[in-house]
């Protein structure tokens, strides 16, 4: 039970009861209002009949040509209101953001560990397009899966054809800087 | 240009070793590589840009700002100069320069449009929406982009409704007008293309109640084509204004039977509901079939019918409809039954999710409170789990949670007999124990565990016997347990949360600093976060730790001020129209933020008490600050309250919780705290500008007041203001006669220091202080009677000091920790007058000892002048006066340093061997458990004590010259 609104400035004031969770990274200023200034559509937030935040996700769309894409840059879902299709409702609300702006396939980098994740992406028809070596920099670096979603608009699915070898980071931007 | 003819590559490759040391901090580097490439090109402008600003890195101000003014007076035009001078600027906060140099600029290029550019986003740094509409036309002649004509349509709105004119209700109605105009003539012109344009026209309509023709457009062909994404909220609020509720309530039906767990669809869907009923029989429409509230009963029943996953969607909109009928006294029970039975129903379907409590929660207050007990009860039955059997599983577990938490907030424990009470929390910590140990033992390090909530309640059921008892045993226990809890789900930030401020209510620093650093707050959490424990910190009993806490915090609210302006030149350079005004108000809540301002304010004071160098050293540290007292710097109206209150979670009973109210009175109560600190703070500061008159940099590196430094007269005049706005702000304070927050439950906010400062006889120091200061500088007669008065007041304090640690040695038998923070608040409060006195007594015998020396001749002409007054004590005798002060305070401090060093570490509540076996915890995790606790306490007591104890030895050698 949800209402969806926009994300707004005053939201970063109220949204501890999700941040605070140690899986929900809470990012510099510069960070939010880079997104609410490019990609106002693609931040948007859960709210729970009573007010609470129950969870939020971050996005945006780059690329060129059939590179165009939507992309998760965030999706947290607070401690309480887990188990509750939330994570679905928010991404399926990024998927039609995406088709609304024609764009080809959405993507989504998760950590390898993840494995919760991993599961719940799968069941949303993401398919793992690639590995992404020592993707998450850390005391022990870990490998990042590049997760995607085809559109209707890339009526071939050419944009998730899997790779076949894991690829390195500085691989990665020159691919999809094209 | 200066350096035409030279080659640009070149100009950029000399230029380089300056950008680069200035990139890494190395200002000093940058400075000497500036300096060297000037010496053979003294007119590169840009290199004398750079210069300036690593002067200004520096700290250099006078001659930086020497450089840069130069330069700017050359009006220079090219890019980089204009950047490098740009940021120094905006480093000094001093926008307009950033204007008349691109005003400058764009006159010996007309039309540029990178200028132009940078010219309007120099008027949007300071909001002269005015002039942004006219540059921003200017660059629409010169290039004819969308971005720059829609730049010009909404600095012609925000004329309309933020700048100076929009107060004025005609003059608002002509600028939207005209908005509407640029926008409508776009289109004809068929040159509308982005969605954002899309919703800056929409917005235009609403602003001026044009709501048709915003539905008009709204519902449109080209509206639908530019911006599909267009959210339907928009449409419900279009409706619900234009009062077409009727096609409001299809449209949701609509949507509701395809999203079925929307709850802004069921609330607007009600509404509609009720609304219509409110409407006369519509056209066609017979009285039989006139709409009646059971067809959205069967709507929503269908939905409910129909689905084939449980949604929590339809069955709470049912409760909504109950409620909502009872409240306009409609026969609410005989259309959709019983409400006790719905909500017994949604609890057996949805409690085994730990939203089900919020859920409930919302309709409770719509009944009795003998109803509300009852409903609990028949929750708890329902939860099958009986006051003699366990869980069978996670589900039901999280069920009889569920249950425990509403019958909390129906009042049904609050009332309780302590032994009930009693046995009602080891029961929570048996539920605690077998959920961890049976459904819990395969946690992810970042998952909650299943039962923590068991120990959360228990944790507030010992809060609530502690304050009946007026004892801290219990609460003593319930840390324990949350710290033990905590060692098996280390991501429960609840736990840490209520740690925190466990430890704080009893004095705790050490614990309260490490539950604060476990809970990772960062960033604009700072701000939001930061009243559970940097809030708390002034006159805790430590200075320097409360010092690096406060650190930490500015730090990010110099960044964000620093870029606050740049956000909003963002969404320009986005267009992002629909968020530009959100924007702005956050700039203002986060400059205004009464987290910032207070905590800026106590870093001052903390700084100013524990000064600890010689005086002059001291002198140049204040200097530093620049306090200018006669200033009052605080936008008081403006304050904004940033906290989020609500980030701690709380079950208590909805009757007796006032959530707005405590929110509203903490925050009063903390501005008059502000109030008191700030006034303290600019008081001091003119004892000390008396004798230690500001240099004037400052001033003049603000270019715009050319003012010298103030005369004595001014000063004193400032101080005698100052003093009366002092006496009279406590004079106000005790006629306001604010109560003390309620302490009732475990997570209402602690007391503000309202009362602390109330208490202590700060007003009285002060003001004495005052007279004193006065007194000294006049010569006049009354001088050796206000010393002593003075005399008096420290001996009071140094007493209170004493006593206070005495107190805190005799309770110790009773109880340790029920009272430390008051105790120890009193012990820093008194410490603080101290300190502050003993460098301002430094202040003054520096100066006097110096005058007393060579002033004698000036003073005799000075008599000479004056012969009808009395005569004035003489430099001599002042001087002579303000030794005896120093050494009195320096015996003072010492009484008080022999006070603390007696000053015993609390007693922790219970032997703890009879505690341990309390717990029904494993035992090899208990000894662990407990040591810890105890240990984090005795760190913190004898850290306290090292740390009050340097700081009076600082200020006892300050004094002892």
């Amino acid at each position: 039970m949800t209402t969806l609104r926009p994300f707004t400035f005053d939201d970063l004031f109220k949204f501890n009861n999700v941040n605070l969770d140690p899986l929900t990274e809470t990012y510099g200023m510069s960070f939010y209002t880079q997104y609410l200034a490019k990609w106002p559509e693609y931040f948007q937030l859960a709210e729970s009949p009573s007010g609470q935040i129950m969870g939020y996700i971050m996005g945006k769309v780059e690329g060129r040509q059939h590179n165009w894409h939507g992309h998760v840059t965030a999706l947290t879902v607070s401690p309480d209101y887990r188990r509750l299709g939330l994570a679905a409702l928010l991404m399926k609300f990024l998927e039609d953001v995406s088709e609304k702006k024609r764009a080809y396939f959405v993507d989504l980098f998760v950590r390898k560990s993840n494995q919760v994740a991993i599961n719940m992406y799968t069941n949303l028809g993401y398919i793992i397009y690639r590995t992404i070596l020592d993707y998450y920099a850390g005391d022990e670096d870990e490998d990042a899966l590049d997760m995607r979603k085809a559109l209707s608009r890339d009526t071939k699915k050419k944009s998730i054809i899997p790779y076949t070898q894991p690829v390195r980071m500085e691989d990665l931007h020159e691919a999809d800087m094209q | 240009m200066a350096h035409q003819g030279m080659d640009t590559a070149l100009f950029e490759r000399r230029l380089r070793p300056i950008y680069d040391n200035l990139e890494v901090g190395n200002n000093r580097k940058a400075l000497q590589e500036s300096e060297k490439l000037l010496r053979k090109h003294p007119s590169m402008l840009c290199a004398r840009a750079l210069k300036g600003l690593a002067l200004l890195r520096l700290g250099r101000y006078e001659e930086s700002h020497g450089c840069l003014q130069a330069v700017a007076e050359e009006k220079p035009t090219d890019d980089s100069t204009l950047q490098v001078l740009s940021f120094c600027y905006r480093e000094m906060e001093q926008l307009n320069k950033i204007v008349e140099l691109y005003q400058h600029a764009v006159k010996k290029n007309p039309g540029n449009e990178e200028l132009l550019a940078h010219l309007f986003i120099s008027y949007v740094r300071v909001e002269d929406y005015k002039a942004q509409q006219a540059v921003a036309l200017q660059l629409y002649k010169a290039q004819p982009k969308n971005a720059y004509y829609f730049w010009s349509v909404i600095s012609v709105v925000f004329q309309g409704i933020r700048g100076p004119e929009s107060a004025v209700p005609e003059k608002r109605k002509i600028y939207l007008c005209l908005a509407q105009r640029m926008v409508e003539k776009h289109i004809r012109e068929g040159k509308l293309e982005s969605e954002q344009e899309a919703f800056l026209y929409l917005h235009i309509l609403k602003l001026q109640k044009k709501f048709q023709e915003a539905w008009e457009f709204l519902t449109g062909e080209l509206c639908a084509k530019l911006y599909p994404g267009a959210p339907v909220s928009m449409k419900f609020e279009l409706l619900k204004v234009l009062g077409n509720w009727r096609e409001l309530n299809e449209l949701l039906q609509q949507l509701l039977d395809a999203d079925r767990d929307r709850w802004d669809y069921y609330k607007e869907y009600i509404q509609s509901c009720f609304e219509i009923l409110e409407l006369p029989i519509a056209e066609g429409e017979s009285e039989e079939k006139k709409f009646s509230l059971a067809a959205c009963q069967e709507f929503l029943q269908g939905i409910i019918d129909t689905s084939e996953r449980k949604r929590r969607g339809p069955y709470l909109a049912r409760l909504e409809l109950h409620q909502r009928m009872r409240a306009h006294q409609l026969p609410a029970e005989q259309l959709i039954g019983n409400f006790d039975e719905l909500v017994v129903e949604y609890f057996t379907l949805f409690a085994d999710k730990s939203c089900c409590t919020h859920d409930i929660a919302l309709f409770l207050p719509s009944i009795s409170m003998k109803q509300r007990q009852a409903l609990a009860n028949k929750l708890l039955l329902q939860s099958g789990v009986s006051s003699t059997s366990l869980p069978m599983n996670k589900e039901q577990m999280q069920k009889h949670i569920c249950a425990l938490q509403i019958s909390r907030m129906c009042g049904a424990h609050i009332d309780l007999p302590i032994d009930h009470l009693l046995a009602f929390y080891t029961v929570l910590k048996l539920h605690y124990e077998h959920g961890r140990s049976t459904f819990g033992n395969k946690l992810l390090s970042t998952e909650m565990g299943p039962s923590d909530p068991y120990a959360l309640l228990a944790a507030n059921v010992m809060y609530d016997i502690s304050l009946r008892e007026n004892k801290s045993d219990y609460l003593f226990e319930a840390l324990c347990l949350l710290q033990y809890v905590l060692r098996n789900s280390t991501s429960n930030f609840h736990v840490k949360l209520l740690s925190l401020k466990i430890y704080h209510m009893f004095g705790c620093l050490v614990g309260a600093q490490e539950m604060y650093d476990y809970l990772d707050i960062k960033q604009i959490q700072l701000d939001s976060m930061g009243y559970v424990h940097c809030q708390l910190l002034p006159l805790c009993g430590r200075f320097s730790g409360a010092r690096n806490c406060y650190d930490a915090t500015l730090k990010f609210f110099t960044n964000s001020y620093k870029e606050r302006l740049e956000y909003i030149a963002l969404t320009y350079r986005f267009c992002t129209f629909s968020k530009m005004e959100e924007f702005l108000n956050f700039k203002e809540r986060l400059t205004n933020s009464l987290q910032y301002v207070t905590c800026s304010l106590e870093a001052q004071i903390c700084d100013l008490v524990s000064c600890y160098g010689n005086v002059h050293q001291n002198l140049s540290a204040y200097s530093a600050m620049s306090i200018e007292p006669a200033e009052d710097r605080i936008a008081w109206h403006e304050l904004s309250d940033n906290r989020d209150l609500d980030a701690i979670i709380r079950w208590d009973p909805l009757h007796q919780v006032d959530a707005a109210g405590e929110c509203k009175d903490s925050f009063d109560q903390e501005i008059e705290v502000l109030q008191l600190r700030s006034l303290m703070l600019r008081l001091f500061a003119t004892f000390i500008d008396l004798y230690h008159p500001p240099p004037s940099p400052k001033q003049s590196l603000n270019g715009d007041s050319k003012e010298e430094t103030p005369a004595p007269e001014s000063a004193t005049s400032t101080l005698e203001l100052l003093r009366d706005s002092w006496t009279g702000l406590y004079q106000r304070l005790r006629l306001m006669n604010y109560k003390p927050l309620p302490q009732q439950f475990l997570v209402n906010l602690l007391p503000t220091r309202l009362h602390l400062l109330l208490e202590l006889p700060y007003e009285r120091f002060f003001d004495d202080l005052a007279q004193l200061v006065l007194d000294l500088h006049s010569g006049a007669a009354s001088l050796a009677a206000h010393c002593k008065q003075v005399g008096d007041n420290v001996i009071a304090i140094m007493e209170l000091c004493v006593q206070t640690i005495a107190d805190s040695n005799d309770w110790n038998g009773k109880d340790g920790l029920w009272k430390r923070r008051q105790q120890q608040q009193k012990v820093a409060a008194s410490l603080e007058m101290l300190s502050l006195y003993a460098f301002l007594l430094s202040v003054l015998n520096d100066k006097l000892q110096v005058s007393s020396k060579t002033k004698t001749n000036k003073k005799k002409q000075a008599d000479n002048k004056t012969q009808d007054t009395p005569q004035p004590v003489s430099d001599k005798e002042r001087s002579q006066m303000v030794q005896e002060l120093m050494r009195q305070l320096k015996h003072k401090l010492e009484s008080c340093d022999a006070a603390i060093r007696s000053w015993k570490a609390p007693v922790l509540p219970r032997d703890l061997s009879s505690f341990m076996a309390d717990m029904s915890l494993k035992p090899e995790v208990e000894a662990t458990l407990i040591g810890d606790v105890s240990a984090t306490f005795k760190d913190s007591h004898e850290l306290m004590v090292t740390e009050l104890r340097n700081l009076l030895k600082d200020k006892i050698r300050m004094v002892a010259k």
